[in-house]
């Protein structure tokens, strides 16, 4: 096979377990906002009492989806490369933003400037292996923490907003974020509710702007476009695609 | 609610108050409220206080309005002699209503306790055994001298630290007593008045107890001002010995407040007269518009107080039945942490003077035009 017809080879870039934990987390995320914003600003559009059910309801799907299909997602490849220290390879050279993604990153930056004519190749397919390098866009690396840390503080000033005095099998865990919040909240003048409410409604400001920098900002590129497609669809990759670095290396254990 | 309160005096009715567990009698306390309690036990209370010696309460004034005492003395049912009277209590001194003046010739104490109030509080504070009750702050200022607020020929800092020091124990009255309130307002002069709560200023723990090394049990009735009922009802429980002096931790929350009268598991959001409104939906934008009042500023979603049960004037009204959004008094952070009064909190400044809406409008903003911007470019590259 020529290199040209190696190179329009498709490939599975999102499985499906990936495709439906993306769809729900979106739409998880996007009725928490909602139903969120509809409960603070008061807004007509439905009652108080079925924003704040379905605003209940999704808070599950979206932990589920988020801090247990996700990581599924994450620890499930590598492990046939090279059992546990595969998982780690992958999960470091697939998640972890670092020194290559930084380069990435700039020639992205300057591509867009026009200071650089080549747009960086940010997924790179190992033939050998039949897997993944990496594929994500290196600013979704980055995103990822952020957004796995505010997700954390959303769900646990949640809690408290939920009910003030929440526990589990006896032990007081609204009762004790409150207490922790209040270590922290004289800082801006408020007190440990007070604080709770303020950081929930400024995390959930901040999903929106992620989101917007997320869905319409790095993927609104005609070159990387075809993902849209791929996450939510069909699951597929092309190989002939130019962000796309194909790489022949044999692992080594 | 009416009916409410006929059940809970018919579930009540036939206990036997002083021989309840702690946690029976501070139910009972917060659940019917001074006028029902002291009516459905007065005589029990009575009797049991008979037995026991009167109860001395010194009750000093620092930096403050009066309005805590004028709060008690608007206590209607039982009145604030006949609450004394029920509960044994010796008023032994109290400025502002005592008879006798503080009286000075040539610099010196003139007259004897029955004329002058300076020698009364000396005996007093010498022979101690008294529970102090503390309205108002305690200046420390400037530069810890405590001349920031003098009473007489002295500072009160220094009345309170011999009265603290000879006392069983300590009632911190008020807002202002309890953690600073309006005389800790922030202004340029506030780092040299220095003016404390007792044991705690704002969300500090220490207080004044702690700059002059006073270890004794105290319990803060937060309130601009607090309401009657958390005074003598908590006087009760300690008399009645269901709130054990040695060990408050039970009963107190994590700012020093008795749980029963500013419980930790709700806001009084829960059980403000306007949470229907809320509920719907229904936010006032501007006041006497009948709604919530959240968005005009409204802090009941941030503070633990039983207002909403208990009510005022006699369990006429409250401040938001009025008309008022709740400024949350009782909090450690008042007033600096819920100014401006009319101003949701949410939408306060708080970085550099910007809200959080402001921000997240400059930030959403510029990412929507960084989209836009970004698709173009690409677009157009593309061609």
């Amino acid at each position: 096979m020529s290199e040209n017809a190696q190179k329009t080879k498709t490939v599975e870039r999102y499985n499906w377990v990936e495709r439906w934990t993306h769809t729900f987390h979106a739409i998880a995320m996007l009725v928490l906002i909602f139903t969120g914003l509809h409960i603070y600003f008061g807004w007509d559009i439905m009652t108080f009492h079925n924003a704040r059910v379905l605003h209940m309801v999704m808070v599950p799907v979206l932990i589920l989806t988020n801090w247990c299909l996700v990581p599924y997602g994450i620890l499930s490849h590598g492990w046939q490369e090279g059992g546990v220290k595969g998982v780690v390879k992958h999960f470091y050279y697939g998640y972890i933003f670092n020194k290559d993604d930084f380069r990435r990153l700039k020639g992205m930056v300057l591509n867009f400037f026009g200071k650089q004519e080549k747009y960086p190749e940010f997924t790179v397919y190992n033939k050998a292996t039949g897997h993944y390098k990496t594929k994500l866009h290196p600013m979704f690396k980055i995103f990822i923490v952020v957004e796995g840390l505010c997700i954390f503080l959303i769900f646990i000033t949640g809690i408290v907003l939920y009910k003030v005095d929440w526990s589990i099998i006896g032990i007081p865990i609204a009762h004790w974020l409150t207490i922790i919040f209040g270590w922290i909240s004289p800082i801006l003048n408020m007190n440990g509710l007070e604080f709770a409410r303020w950081l929930h409604l400024a995390l959930t400001y901040f999903f929106i702007f992620e989101l917007i920098c997320h869905a319409f900002i790095l993927e609104f590129d005609t070159k990387v476009f075809k993902y849209w497609r791929s996450i939510f669809i069909d699951g597929k990759e092309y190989l002939d695609s130019p962000v796309v670095q194909v790489i022949d290396e044999e692992e080594h254990h | 609610m009416a009916s409410e309160k006929l059940n809970m005096i018919e579930q009540f009715k036939n206990l036997d108050i002083l021989k309840v567990d702690r946690r029976t009698f501070l139910k009972a306390v917060a659940a019917l409220g001074a006028t029902s309690f002291v009516s459905l036990y007065g005589n029990q209370l009575t009797e049991a206080l008979a037995a026991f010696p009167e109860t001395k309460v010194l009750w000093l004034h620092g930096a403050e309005c009066t309005g805590c005492s004028e709060s008690a003395l608007n206590g209607s049912s039982p009145e604030f002699a006949d609450a004394l009277s029920e509960l044994n209590i010796s008023l032994v001194y109290h400025e502002t209503l005592l008879a006798q003046q503080g009286i000075f010739v040539d610099g010196k104490l003139v007259g004897n306790s029955e004329l002058n109030g300076e020698i009364l509080l000396k005996e007093l504070v010498a022979a101690g055994g008294y529970i102090l009750v503390v309205e108002g702050s305690i200046g420390n200022g400037p530069d810890g001298t405590g001349k920031i607020n003098m009473i007489g020929t002295h500072p009160f800092k220094k009345i309170y630290e011999d009265a603290a020091k000879n006392a069983n124990a300590i009632i911190a009255l008020g807002t202002c007593a309890t953690y600073g309130g309006i005389t800790v307002t922030d202004s340029d002069v506030k780092k040299y008045c220095d003016f404390m709560g007792v044991n705690q200023t704002e969300n500090k723990k220490g207080g004044m107890n702690a700059v002059l090394g006073i270890n004794k049990p105290v319990i803060n009735l937060p309130g601009c001002p607090a309401h009657p009922d958390w005074f003598f009802l908590t006087v009760a429980a300690v008399l009645l010995g269901k709130i054990d002096l040695n060990n408050l931790e039970g009963v107190l929350d994590g700012d020093g407040r008795p749980k029963v009268f500013y419980p930790p598991q709700n806001t009084l959001h829960d059980n403000c007269p306007r949470r229907g409104f809320y509920d719907r939906g229904v936010l006032d934008e501007r006041f006497a518009e009948g709604g919530c009042l959240w968005k005009v500023g409204c802090k009941a979603p941030y503070v633990h107080a039983d207002c909403a049960l208990r009510k005022w004037n006699n369990g006429t009204s409250l401040c938001m039945q009025a008309g008022g959004p709740c400024i949350a008094c009782v909090e450690p952070i008042f007033p600096n942490g819920s100014m401006p009064f009319y101003v949701e909190r949410e939408s306060a400044g708080v970085l550099f003077g910007v809200n959080i809406g402001t921000v997240a409008a400059l930030a959403i903003g510029a990412a929507v035009v960084a989209a836009g911007v970004h698709a173009v470019r690409r677009v157009n590259k593309e061609k």
